[in-house]
């Protein structure tokens, strides 16, 4: 475990180039990602923040290729991982790396564990899809891995089912079955959404030393900036389909530049003020079918939109070294001339 | 009663060692169900009884004994001979063998097409389901009688009755089973954990027979009890008709069948009697087990 986090040649573990996802709604596909490019380095954690409805997770299960038959589709784009590109595999292909190079942990951790199998099997399942493994040697295994996530008496819980579990237990179960096969990446879609507080803070702890243990990458999906705070290297701040800014974690913390992060980190509650309200950001996200076909699509919801708003779509580029944001109140995310 | 108490003590001092499968709890509760179990014994000795035929009684089926003609039940003939100077016990018996068979078979068969396509065209959506739900439909829409009547009548005498008639009732009846599967699945499927069994590898193969089909088995259980007592009944009706199993094997829808003649039907009761009693028997003690097993599976019902 090198203590200097990712350098900045190596290559990245993940890359998303221009990703469009677009789901069916009454015979027309509207882009529910769009245009959006990002990079995950080698043992980085990087953050996904975002309203509700702005295409966090239908941006991972893109990766993962869970987007819902026949309703999601990728429409451009490219999605190499570890050099591959997966939105070319076959569904074979793909099954292969599944559970075993890139894993997924689930935000509902009561529905996420199949309820007529025990946990043994469950994780046991996950071992013998991708390894060669005997059934004594699987057994064995998936008691330690349930150990490695604290949980007390492994050899008991294994027999048991997921109904005699604690959320906080079951989720720490998905954890285990997300790192059987010690993945390179690891997309957590709002892993602790569902637990209360305290079992949030162990559940993000167990996180963060299984990455440091195995050195994964991480996407953490989450609407928490607190989660952000403690956990993450690079945030991605998403709005509607796009990402508005992307920088690391300090510099988004201390000099937010989009708006909208500036109102996002603004509704967090602070300790030390008083505050008859909290405040929040006025509106909603708009739905897949009535989004701004040109401009900026947070224009309606931003105090500080300006005419241009509305006509010119702005570009995510870079202001500072690495602090990539588009609104157009910089310079950077202006079109240029022959440019889209 | 006594071991009862003994195991309830030993719950009480120390939890019990095996956690209870959802499958587990649903046979104690099944077990519990009085009304269930008899019907289950029922059904078992029945069966039992019409598969030990050879065994049991050494009369000939077949055999036509003018001499013995339509004989009222005595220590020779227990329920007494028909119109032919058959022993009707014999037939009813042998008769079973036949309405069990095809009851079983075509239960079988229709509840494995049935599942088959209704939970490939529920998991895969799309282009599938319309192709294989459009196929049902088309199935569903075939005159039933009418159907059975014209193969019939194709095959007559060429292949074995019995199994035209399996394959039959098989082919027209699996619709059902396919839409009640279909949708199931289509409700199952939402649940996170297939997404999480596709996120770790999972074909689809493996997806719909480990993950989906365990948590929609359930319902169809209980609807293959329901097609079963379903398959009696139309194995009965068929051959009373004469449409179904062929006339010289004994069934008991062809043993029904004599009672087609008002001088039986008024004062040869033993001939019709027995067939129509343990028709109505097993088909009313297999629908007390179909209900047995919904309560057993509904995690809601406490009884």
């Amino acid at each position: 475990m090198s203590a200097n986090k990712s350098s900045l040649k190596e290559a990245p573990m993940l890359e998303v180039k221009n990703l469009e996802t677009a789901f069916d709604i009454d015979g027309t596909f509207y882009n529910a990602v769009d245009n959006v490019s990002f990079k995950v380095k080698p043992r980085q954690i990087v953050g996904v923040v975002g309203e509700s409805g702005c295409g966090k997770s239908v941006m991972s299960l893109s990766v993962m290729q869970l987007l819902p038959k026949g309703i999601g589709k990728i429409k451009a784009g490219e999605i190499v991982f570890d050099g591959i590109n997966l939105e070319k595999m076959t569904e074979a292909q793909i099954n292969k790396i599944r559970g075993k190079d890139i894993s997924m942990i689930f935000q509902e951790p009561m529905t996420s564990l199949n309820p007529v199998f025990t946990i043994g099997y469950q994780l046991e399942e996950v071992l013998f899809n991708h390894m060669k493994i005997s059934k004594k040697e699987a057994r064995q295994k998936s008691i330690a891995l349930l150990k490695s996530v604290g949980i007390s008496r492994p050899e008991k819980i294994v027999d048991e089912y997921p109904h005699q579990l604690s959320g906080g237990m079951r989720q720490r179960v998905m954890i285990a079955i997300a790192i059987a096969c010690q993945p390179k990446l690891l997309i957590a879609d709002e892993p602790t959404t569902a637990l209360d507080v305290t079992v949030q803070a162990q559940i993000l702890e167990l996180l963060k030393s299984i990455q440091e243990v195995n050195d994964m990458s991480v996407i953490l999906i989450t609407h928490d900036l607190g989660v952000v705070a403690e956990m993450c290297d690079e945030v991605i701040v998403m709005y509607a389909g796009k990402i508005v800014e992307r920088t690391d974690v300090e510099t988004l913390f201390y000099n937010p530049k989009h708006p909208y992060t500036t109102l996002l980190l603004g509704a967090v509650p602070k300790m030390e003020q008083e505050e008859e309200r909290l405040s929040s950001i006025q509106g909603i996200v708009p739905s897949l079918t009535n989004m701004l076909k040109v401009g900026c699509r947070f224009a309606n919801r931003c105090p500080k939109a300006m005419p241009e708003c509305l006509t010119t779509t702005p570009i995510l580029a870079e202001t500072d070294y690495g602090h990539e944001v588009a609104c157009l109140l910089y310079e950077t995310s202006k079109p240029r001339e022959g440019v889209r | 009663m006594q071991i009862d108490t003994q195991k309830d003590t030993n719950i009480s001092a120390a939890p019990p060692k095996k956690s209870l499968s959802p499958w587990a709890i649903a046979r104690k509760k099944f077990v519990q169900n009085k009304l269930a179990m008899i019907s289950f014994i029922f059904l078992v000795i029945v069966g039992i009884i019409s598969f030990l035929a050879p065994y049991i009684t050494t009369a000939d089926i077949t055999r036509v004994n003018i001499a013995d003609m339509s004989l009222e039940p005595s220590s020779k003939h227990w329920l007494g001979t028909d119109k032919s100077g058959r022993d009707v016990f014999t037939r009813l018996i042998y008769g079973g063998r036949i309405s069990l068979l095809v009851g079983l078979s075509c239960t079988i068969f229709v509840i494995f097409i049935g599942t088959l396509i209704g939970s490939v065209a529920g998991y895969f959506g799309g282009a599938v389901d319309n192709l294989l739900m459009r196929f049902t439909d088309f199935i569903l829409n075939f005159p039933f009688l009418v159907f059975v009547i014209v193969i019939n009548a194709i095959f007559f005498g060429k292949v074995s009755g019995l199994w035209v008639l399996i394959a039959v009732i098989s082919f027209l009846y699996w619709g059902g089973i396919a839409r009640i599967v279909r949708s199931k699945i289509l409700a199952e499927k939402e649940n996170e954990y297939i997404t999480a069994a596709i996120s770790i590898g999972c074909s689809p193969a493996k997806v719909i027979v480990k993950h989906l089909l365990p948590n929609v088995l359930s319902t169809i259980i209980v609807q293959a009890t329901i097609t079963f007592a379903s398959m009696i009944v139309i194995e009965s009706a068929l051959s009373y008709l004469g449409f179904g199993v062929p006339q010289e094997t004994p069934s008991w829808g062809n043993m029904l069948n004599s009672a087609n003649e008002p001088d039986v039907l008024q004062y040869k009761l033993w001939i019709w009697m027995p067939p129509a009693l343990i028709i109505t028997m097993t088909i009313l003690s297999i629908n007390f087990i179909g209900e047995g097993l919904k309560d057993a599976f509904n995690p809601k019902s406490r009884r």
